[in-house]
């Protein structure tokens, strides 16, 4: 049946997490994007009250507590829902939170059994620690399939050689998931995913890149130099790609990372253009007269914004809804992104629009506006998102575009 | 729980409504656009399947189905043709005020409750300070009101057995009055050409027509409550109409991309092309989901149903010009030439807009309620 009301469970998890980015969250948001760091001593308090960033899943994996019914998978639509509101506190901060961030996906999904529990379980409340994803590299940003850092099989591992930018948490990561080619003349049937761990011998961070917005989260630039990764760390394993013939395994484990990454990505950007939209029509209720020129433009561009965001929530949600149902759901992905990544700057300018020039000095919304840019980018462009959506729309007919 | 799954009944509805639309509506377009009207075949095989009678209550025969079952019924009606989906018979926005009518009100309809082939049409002069709303007053006397003048065009006027009128009278106070007498006003065709050509639109002419007690249906507090239950229910509606007829451009312009050749390739290779058929699609979806949620909304009867349907509107309206202008602009000359179908699904568009609510009033009464609250706000 078609219903838009949230379950108890989240219901429960939105409240809930929206509590912590208001009191938790928020509060600092001004000062880490000043200081461009979150202070240790949050990281460890929060880390220490089990608050992560895991966008692979978030609970609601389906198995009733009397374990004889079997409830409806909805850790997709949880996911989305919780990152909205974390998102709405600030969204460096929560891509900075401890957890195996967008990590976390690929290691679910495609990880062994062996691999799930070494490199997911690490993740407790002693201490902070990330996981981070590594695609994007000099010459391969939305041309994923191009990726040029190489990986040479030796004897008990790979060796690998190579650059990757734009790594967020990348530099503090204990393990970094890592998109290599065993061969180049293959092309995406030749990509391999391997685990590198931090302190591997031959991998550094040696650069964080200052950025327009996101100044909070750590973005590092990755370099393996004769970097041996034992095989151990080849994500699925041999046996994976053996079984997978000529297939492309590891573009395949990227692109379908993706599909559970985007709407994530989609729901952070709605967080954002929320935050802009709920502090700006807080301002206007006080600050603009209600009547004349100056209301009725408010009333329209507040009206749009506040349409705009619903519109992409909506998009999200049915793209978590399909995952959750196991359903195929990479166009869906793609257009919630593609949507809400475009939309979100332009509900964070209107709102800079209505504040005017006192928008300039101390409110958050400009920094909102620096920080949301990167979501119609990261995580493939809004360009690639477009690609993507009218490749699904035209397969029924035979055109690849 | 979130889901956008239908129900097993309203895929099999559904289907059954993609079927005709395909089949019957879709190769009829054109004929019922240059005739003005709709073939009865047409017409009697809709009304078979009970598709005139969704939105009736069951005291009226009808299939009282929720909105959220409507919604995605109407849109694949609409995919064969808005034109001929805006021109059936019937008692179209007025079957929404009948399904929420008041007690005080079902002695006074009974005359249309047993005839079963009555057209009624719908004439809202609710706002009175909109363009051109004093060519049409009500005035009031001791025994009734007295309608005078000439109204904007609205859909069905040259079919209506009767008319349901939603307005202010001179005080500003809400009444609902029923017209079943034809001989009360005459309808003006006037010279209507850009599109739903097949739905009878023409101005209703009142020469100090007579309405007697009997005939005001509510009048008060009570008329404001049921128009703006019905109205909301008439927005979500009407824009489901308008995701079917963007699912209609979408796929045709998908079909027609796929094939067309230029400089050596599909068309659909070049990105200029392919990403605008991605971003309709995405349109498509957005405006499909805002009805969706609008109709959930509005079957559950809740406080801000209206604002929602406001929304999903405004949304569709917005989105119905843009995909229906994007498949003329993807067919190039093709798509302005009447051979094909693009360009009087971009002329319907335009016209459906026009009849049912202009846009940035939409945008700025559903502003108003955020800015200043529900009450406060202008009404429609």
């Amino acid at each position: 049946m078609i219903d838009f009301e949230l379950s108890d469970q989240q219901r429960q998890i939105k409240e809930m997490t929206h509590w912590f980015a208001e009191n938790e969250i928020r509060p600092i948001a001004m000062k880490a994007d000043q200081m461009e760091k979150v202070p240790d001593d949050w990281l460890e308090k929060v880390n220490q009250m089990g608050i992560h960033l895991n966008t692979s899943s978030f609970g609601g994996s389906g198995e009733a507590k009397d374990g004889k019914n079997k409830k409806e998978r909805e850790g997709n639509r949880l996911g989305v829902l919780a990152t909205e509101e974390m998102a709405w506190g600030d969204p460096a901060i929560t891509l900075s939170l401890p957890g195996a961030g967008l990590g976390g996906p690929p290691v679910q999904s495609s990880g062994t059994p062996e691999q799930k529990e070494r490199f997911l379980s690490i993740f407790t409340t002693d201490k902070p620690r990330w996981g981070a994803y590594a695609l994007t590299e000099p010459e391969a940003g939305s041309d994923a399939s191009a990726v040029q850092t190489t990986a040479r099989k030796v004897d008990g591992g790979y060796v690998l050689n190579g650059q990757k930018i734009f790594i967020t948490n990348g530099a503090r990561a204990s393990w970094v998931v890592v998109f290599a080619t065993v061969d180049p003349s293959l092309g995406r049937s030749g990509q391999r995913a391997f685990v590198v761990e931090k302190g591997t011998p031959g991998f550094s961070a040696p650069k964080v890149v200052k950025k327009m917005g996101l100044r909070a989260n750590e973005t590092a630039e990755l370099v393996f130099e004769d970097c041996f990764v034992p095989q151990e760390n080849l994500l699925g394993g041999e046996a994976m790609y053996e079984t997978s013939g000529s297939k492309p395994s590891g573009f395949r484990v990227a692109m379908k990372t993706f599909d559970s990454t985007r709407p994530i990505v989609a729901a952070m950007a709605i967080g954002i253009a929320r935050a802009a939209y709920e502090y700006t029509l807080d301002i206007v209720q006080k600050e603009y007269p209600h009547h004349g020129k100056f209301f009725h433009i408010a009333t329209e561009m507040l009206a749009e914004a506040e349409q705009d965001i619903a519109a992409a929530r909506l998009l999200t949600w049915e793209a978590a809804w399909k995952a959750d149902c196991g359903k195929e759901n990479a166009k869906e992905a793609a257009m919630c992104k593609a949507y809400a990544g475009e939309m979100a700057l332009d509900v964070c300018a209107k709102c800079l629009e209505l504040l005017g020039p006192v928008g300039l000095d101390g409110h958050i919304v400009e920094k909102l506006y620096r920080d949301v840019k990167v979501f119609d980018i990261f995580e493939g462009t809004n360009e690639v998102q477009h690609l993507v959506t009218a490749r699904r729309q035209y397969a029924p007919y035979g055109i690849r575009v | 729980m979130i889901s956008f799954q239908p129900t097993e009944e309203e895929i099999e509805f559904t289907s059954v409504a993609e079927k005709i639309a395909k089949e019957k509506i879709r190769p009829a377009a054109h004929v019922s656009e240059n005739e003005r009207k709709i073939d009865a075949a047409i017409i009697d095989e809709i009304a078979e399947l009970g598709f005139l009678s969704l939105e009736l209550p069951e005291d009226w025969d009808g299939l009282e189905l929720p909105l959220i079952s409507q919604v995605q019924i109407m849109s694949a009606l609409s995919s064969g043709d808005l034109g001929i989906v805006q021109g059936l018979p019937g008692l179209g926005d007025v079957a929404s005020f009948i399904r929420k009518k008041p007690e005080q009100a079902v002695s006074k309809l009974e005359q249309a409750e047993h005839d079963a082939w009555s057209t009624a049409a719908f004439l809202d002069i609710t706002n009175r300070d909109a363009p051109w709303a004093n060519q049409l007053v009500v005035n009031t006397r001791a025994d009734g009101y007295v309608l005078h003048g000439v109204s904007q065009p609205v859909r069905l006027a040259c079919f209506a057995d009767y008319i349901l009128v939603a307005a202010r009278d001179a005080d500003g106070v809400p009444v609902v009055l029923w017209l079943d007498e034809p001989a009360v006003w005459r309808v003006k065709e006037g010279d209507v050409r850009l599109g739903l050509l097949a739905s009878g639109v023409g101005r209703l002419s009142f020469d100090q027509a007579f309405v007697g007690k009997d005939q005001v249906l509510a009048s008060g507090e009570k008329a404001a409550d049921w128009i703006a239950n019905a109205r909301t229910r008439i927005y979500v509606l009407q824009a489901a109409k308008e995701v079917g007829l963007m699912q209609a451009a979408l796929e045709y312009t998908t079909a027609y991309t796929a094939e067309r050749k230029a400089f050596g390739q599909e068309i659909a290779k070049f990105q200029g092309v392919s990403f605008r058929v991605a971003k309709m699609a995405i349109e498509t979806r957005i405006a499909n989901h805002l009805v969706w949620r609008a109709a959930v909304k509005a079957d559950r009867m809740d406080d801000d149903a209206q604002k929602w349907a406001m929304q999903a509107l405004y949304r569709a309206h917005r989105s119905v010009r843009y995909v229906t202008d994007s498949a003329v602009q993807m067919l190039g000359g093709h798509g302005y030439v009447q051979e094909y179908p693009v360009e009087k699904w971009m002329r319907d568009a335009q016209a459906q807009t026009m009849l049912y609510g202009r846009e940035q009033m939409l945008l700025n009464q559903y502003g108003e309620q955020i800015l200043i609250g529900a009450k406060e706000g202008a009404t429609p």
